[in-house]
């Protein structure tokens, strides 16, 4: 037993810490908010140069090949800063679903130019209406000889203005996971994009395809793999958003504790008065808690240990507590914790949209109850 | 990182888990009492805690010198979680908290005395700190001690002193300066609980009816060779003692028993010939469960680390497991009942209780978690003032 990183470990926190202090501070994520883009090019650029952007792709890649626990490191300080990027859809999902079903090909043309920056890929999962299982992807990939045609609306693609392909999960059959995994061109003629504008104010797109043309070599694993390549994928990614939902909570509980031994009222601190610093003492020891449950998993992962469970309660608790800690820290600022001026609305406003994003809550739940309770009549 | 324990560590699990295969008794191991499993209160159950006397057990984190074998205190702690979760009569005050400050502050008298009888579990203690105006502020105890002879003359009263109905012995603090600020003017003391002037009342419990009592002094006397370490210091004893102890008061094993006995409940039974797991209320239930649970083992988890890490003892850690875990004790009971459905109700022994009746014990039992051992608004006052630096608030 033993919660302490490694001095290497140390080490790549406090580089990505200091990249993010430099390259994102909150001014600079403040000016990102609803821009088309999202994101700054320097930012993206020195995540290359530091090899972070192949941080977990295999070094025959062109990446570093670190584990879950180094992931979950830099996602926490992710989380902290609040730097705005497509790491997450381009680095961790798109690179994590070509490392494990794309074709030898897909991955020589692809993996090193995300571990570069140079391409981005983003998926195109949630559809209008619809849930996070795999009944949620109705979206028709028809096939016609060598190609397929694609149909239908996504939404919530993030970075979608920025990609270099967009890895959409579409439909090839009518069985539950008769699902396709495809790389499509954000350019190819067909396809629509329109900004949504979040509670996050974070970057992202709907996208229409009218008839798209995909060629079936673009198709990520075997026919039909699609889900399953995806489900995977997610439960590694669920870990490290887990680690930026802590990161996020630990910051904001910080610069509201700072608050409440700065701010007087009725001659002391506000921190001076137990409705105040028991608020805090609870917020602290579920941020501690959540964190330790998240490197848990991410130590889990990095072991080959089982984390069908292990992650989904992790993202679960993390943006649980993210989300309740937040709306308590803006009540500890009070009025100007409505204020765009103050910063603790921006921690506020990503801790709701985190927790609803990629496994919500009620999805998450059902994985997590499925795993304790049907496993043994299965 | 390493979230698991050592094989040494899990080979010692393994021997404990064979000493309880073989020395398996159900008036011993009863998990039924629920917290108060840990007390060692029948002449079964003092059997039991000599012979894991005998296997050495009982001194493992004390020095050689004393009888121990100074090991780490994660062994205490792995062994305290096996015996807690089966139910079984735990390694307690004595070896703990008694022996400890008798280790660090006591006469060479009374290390002769204690120490090895403690090794040998030939006594069982009582602890008295609270008074009726002494809870959460312990150190505005008042029990009154003044100078007479060779000893002190006692006047008083203590409350909420569990075991003082078996043990024999009572370690207690007294206002022995009443001039002094309240922290400067409390001594300890160990007295015979037999000793005239002493009298016992039994507190019945909404938990089980004969755990905790009040105890009165009049004109008691003990003498000063039965005093603990310095005059006047035993409040920084006592706390100091507490930081040490926090370690095995407040297992988690249990918890995760009686989890574990809920869910199993869920995956196997039927309500109105539905199974229950269908149902996505109680499905949304246990997911919320399991994962606060294991948010609970891993804050014990951080201050398990931190011990073995050595330096300053993990206080802050103590308060914020202690803080969730019997926040979270409570939440599990009530789960239960509300899952268990009417005859949840039913106390054990009852035909239809579900989960062996232990919906309505753990219901009762774990009321007293967040008020004992230092109250849920005592651990946010510690972890405000030592982990965030807030400002004094009381």
């Amino acid at each position: 037993m033993d919660l302490d990183f490694t001095e290497e470990q140390e080490m790549l926190r406090d580089m990505v810490r200091g990249v993010c202090s430099e390259y994102a501070p909150l001014d600079v994520v403040r000016a990102m908010e609803d821009d088309p883009t999202g994101y700054p090019a320097e930012l993206w650029k020195q995540l290359g140069e530091l090899d972070l952007l192949g941080l977990m792709i295999p070094e025959e890649y062109g990446g570093s090949g670190q584990t879950a626990l180094e992931g979950a490191i830099v996602y926490a300080e992710l989380g902290r800063s609040l730097a705005p990027s497509p790491h997450f859809a381009s680095s961790v999902l798109g690179a994590g679903a070509l490392s494990l079903a794309g074709s030898d090909e897909q991955r020589r043309s692809w993996l090193p130019k995300i571990a570069s920056g140079e391409a981005i890929l983003t998926p195109a999962w949630l559809e209008p209406k619809r849930g996070y299982g795999a009944r949620g992807v109705q979206i028709r990939a028809e096939r016609n000889g060598a190609e397929y045609r694609l149909t239908g609306t996504k939404q919530h693609v993030p970075f979608a203005s920025a990609a270099s392909r967009l890895l959409v999960l579409a439909r090839t059959g009518d069985g539950e996971e008769d699902l396709a995994l495809l790389l499509v061109d954000p350019k190819a003629p067909g396809i629509e994009l329109t900004q949504q504008l979040s509670l996050a104010s974070d970057t992202q797109y709907k996208v229409r395809f009218d008839d798209v043309r995909v060629p079936v070599d673009d198709r990520v694993g075997a026919e039909g793999s699609g889900w399953s390549t995806w489900d995977q994928v997610m439960h590694d990614g669920i870990i490290l958003l887990a680690a930026q939902a802590m990161g996020g909570a630990e910051r904001a509980l910080e610069i509201t504790v700072q608050y409440t031994k700065d701010r007087h009222q009725f001659g002391k601190p506000i921190g001076a008065f137990q409705a105040i610093a028991h608020y805090l003492a609870d917020a602290s020891t579920e941020v501690d808690g959540g964190m330790t449950l998240v490197w848990e998993a991410a130590w889990a992962r990095s072991q080959g240990r089982p984390v069908r469970r292990l992650a989904p309660m992790a993202k679960l608790f993390a943006c649980q507590t993210f989300r309740d800690m937040t709306a308590m820290c803006v009540q500890v600022w009070g009025g100007v914790g409505f204020t765009l001026e103050y910063d603790i609305q921006l921690y506020f406003r990503r801790a709701k949209q985190l927790q609803l994003s990629w496994w919500d809550t009620r999805y998450l739940e059902e994985l997590i109850a499925s795993d304790v309770l049907d496993r043994a009549q299965a | 990182m390493n979230f698991d324990f050592s094989d040494e560590q899990h080979q010692f699990l393994a021997q404990v888990d064979r000493f309880l295969e073989e020395n398996y008794d159900p008036e011993v191991m009863d998990p039924s009492r629920e917290n108060m499993s840990q007390l060692v209160d029948t002449p079964k159950r003092r059997a039991f805690m000599k012979k894991i006397g005998e296997r050495g057990w009982l001194g493992m984190t004390w020095p050689k010198k004393y009888g121990g074998s100074e090991g780490e205190g994660v062994y205490e702690y792995l062994l305290n979680e096996r015996l807690a979760g089966a139910g079984c009569p735990q390694i307690g005050k004595g070896v703990g908290i008694i022996g400890k400050t008798l280790i660090r502050q006591g006469s060479e008298k009374l290390k002769q005395e204690f120490l090895p009888q403690i090794l040998r579990n030939d006594i069982e203690f009582a602890v008295g700190y609270s008074e009726p105006q002494a809870g959460s502020d312990a150190a505005a105890m008042a029990l009154k001690a003044v100078r007479d002879g060779d000893g002190w003359r006692l006047n008083g009263q203590k409350i909420f002193t569990t075991s003082a109905h078996f043990a024999e012995w009572y370690w207690f603090g007294a206002r022995t300066d009443p001039d002094a600020p309240k922290h400067q003017g409390i001594t300890l003391f160990l007295m015979r609980m037999d000793s005239p002037g002493l009298t016992i009342q039994a507190m019945p419990t909404i938990g089980e009816r004969e755990i905790t009592n009040q105890v009165f002094f009049d004109d008691a006397w003990v003498s000063d060779e039965y005093r603990v370490g310095e005059l006047n210091k035993g409040f920084g004893y006592i706390s100091e003692a507490l930081d040490l102890e926090r370690f095995t008061m407040f297992t988690f094993a249990p918890i995760q028993g009686r989890v574990d006995l809920l869910c199993e409940y869920v995956a196997t039974e039927e309500r109105d010939g539905k199974p229950l797991r269908a149902d996505p209320v109680v499905r949304q239930r246990i997911a919320q469960l399991v994962t606060q649970t294991e948010v609970a083992r891993v804050l014990g988890f951080r201050f398990v680390a931190k011990s073995i890490k050595g330096g300053a003892p993990p206080t802050n850690e103590a308060s914020q497991y202690k803080l969730y875990a019997t926040t979270h004790s409570q939440r599990v009971a009530n789960a239960s009942m509300d899952i268990g459905g009417p005859a949840a109700q039913l106390r054990v022994g009852m035909e239809d209780a579900p989960m062996n009746g232990r919906a309505d014990t753990s219901y009762r039992c774990t009321v007293v978690e967040t008020i004992g051992g230092g109250s849920s608004e005592i651990q946010k006052n510690i972890i405000a003032r030592r982990k965030l630096g807030l400002p004094k608030n009381f």
